[in-house]
């Protein structure tokens, strides 16, 4: 029961992160951090895919009411968390996932969350920002907003992980 | 977005609008110094307009109820609670609503430029859709030779925008003043938009590609004006009744 409130109050943390933080500092159009992937990527391993689907859309619901971003990250997020058990499934070490372990970078180790996290912040950002300009004809700038921003907004999820969790016994 | 309930989900909701207030309540002074700045040369120059500071060429005038002039453009003062311009699609939100008079479609103008339209407005707060989104399609012209086209953004840098649709046989020179041409009623006339900063041909078509800078800092935006046009309803019904015969 615990950590059921545990991710109540992160689920309100990151609201309020993304939106009166990161979605402030503006540093140019090209790199926009989003922290919000974070947090559907440290949820439990042995959660079911329609309960992930559900709270991935609510928070994506909460941070568009407050920025008039009309659903993108709804359908960003739930676009990530779709991804989840596929990537977590390719990823999976020889045997099997511990249910115990959250998929944080010190549980799992730096490699195994570069190549999960990594590759599910890559899709979710592509996606955020191809239904953003919504237009092939902005297929560069779609990839000009993607590369740096992916690259931030992974090594600023690091940076929160260290000041948020401790490694699980 | 023209479903009634709509904004709910935007930032014009009474509950994101007061978390947004709060913001604002801590984040407005960062930009004072230049907004003040701003609203100091505004007042310059309109104080310079009015009749008790200008010399009187002539006592005894007599004064005349005037019948001519009538009230076109009713202003309303409000301030940007929360902006981004760095999205592909920015909106603004106001701390003002349809108690004090804001409907969609509604122009917004600072005292330097062009802001955007009303895009939705609840009891207390409004979202502005700005020039800084993809489909704004302002109709604005050129001063001087009367050119005029429709203004777009690109979705890079947040001074930078476009004007399409005006053909190449007209001569447009580097540094002339863009302003809104007033075709649709939602601004009048003349506010201005920007300054052409390149003309480049378009290969393959017979219009320019006409890159503006605009005359407004959209990231430092504090004070605005709501337009409403008094006479709106009025031109919107007579152009419905014409068009659709």
């Amino acid at each position: 029961m615990g950590q059921f409130y545990t991710f109540i109050f992160r689920f309100l943390f990151f609201v309020f992160l993304q939106v009166f933080i990161f979605n402030q500092l503006e540093i140019n159009p090209y790199v926009h951090i989003m922290v919000s992937p974070l947090y559907i990527m440290l949820l439990p391993f042995d959660l079911s895919v329609i309960r992930l689907l559900f709270i991935s859309f609510f928070l994506g619901l909460f941070i568009d009411v407050l920025s008039n971003t009309f659903g993108l990250h709804a359908s960003a997020l739930v676009f990530m968390a779709y991804l989840r058990p596929f990537v977590f499934r390719w990823f999976a070490p020889r045997d099997g996932y511990d249910p115990i372990k959250n998929p944080s970078i010190f549980d799992m180790g730096n490699k195994w969350f570069i190549f999960a996290f990594g590759s599910l912040l890559i899709f979710h950002h592509l996606w955020f920002f191809a239904m953003e300009s919504f237009s092939i004809l902005e297929f560069l700038l779609i990839l000009q907003k993607t590369l740096p921003s992916t690259l931030l907004s992974f090594i600023v999820c690091v940076i929160l992980q260290t000041l948020l969790l401790k490694k699980s016994k | 977005m023209t479903v009634p309930k709509s904004n709910y989900f935007t930032t014009a909701s009474s509950f994101s609008g007061t978390l947004f207030e709060i913001k604002h309540s801590i984040t407005k002074h960062f930009n004072l110094e230049e907004n003040n700045r701003n609203l100091q040369i505004e007042n310059i120059k309109l104080r310079s307009k009015v009749p008790s500071f200008l010399y009187e060429l002539q006592k005894d005038s007599i004064s005349v109820q005037d019948t001519i002039h009538q009230q076109q453009y009713h202003y309303i003062p409000a301030s940007i609670i929360n902006s981004t311009t760095t999205n592909r699609n920015n909106f603004f939100t106001l701390n003002i609503g349809k108690t004090q008079g804001v409907n969609r479609g509604m122009g917004v103008f600072s005292s330097k430029g062009v802001v955007g339209i009303i895009h939705a407005a609840s009891t207390h707060f409004s979202i502005v859709k700005s020039v800084l989104t993809s489909d704004i399609n302002m109709d604005v012209m050129i001063e001087g030779n009367g050119a005029f086209g429709l203004l777009k953004w690109n979705g890079e840098k947040p001074n930078v925008g476009d004007i399409s649709g005006i053909t190449n046989d007209i001569k447009i020179a580097i540094g002339s003043k863009v302003i809104t041409r007033g075709g649709s009623g939602i601004f009048p006339k003349g506010l201005p938009v920007g300054r052409v900063s390149a003309v480049k041909p378009i290969e393959g078509k017979s219009v320019w590609k006409i890159e503006i800078t605009f005359s407004e800092k959209y990231n430092s935006l504090e004070n605005v004006y709501v337009i409403n046009n008094l006479f709106r309803k009025e031109m919107i019904m007579l152009e419905n009744e014409n068009g659709e015969q």
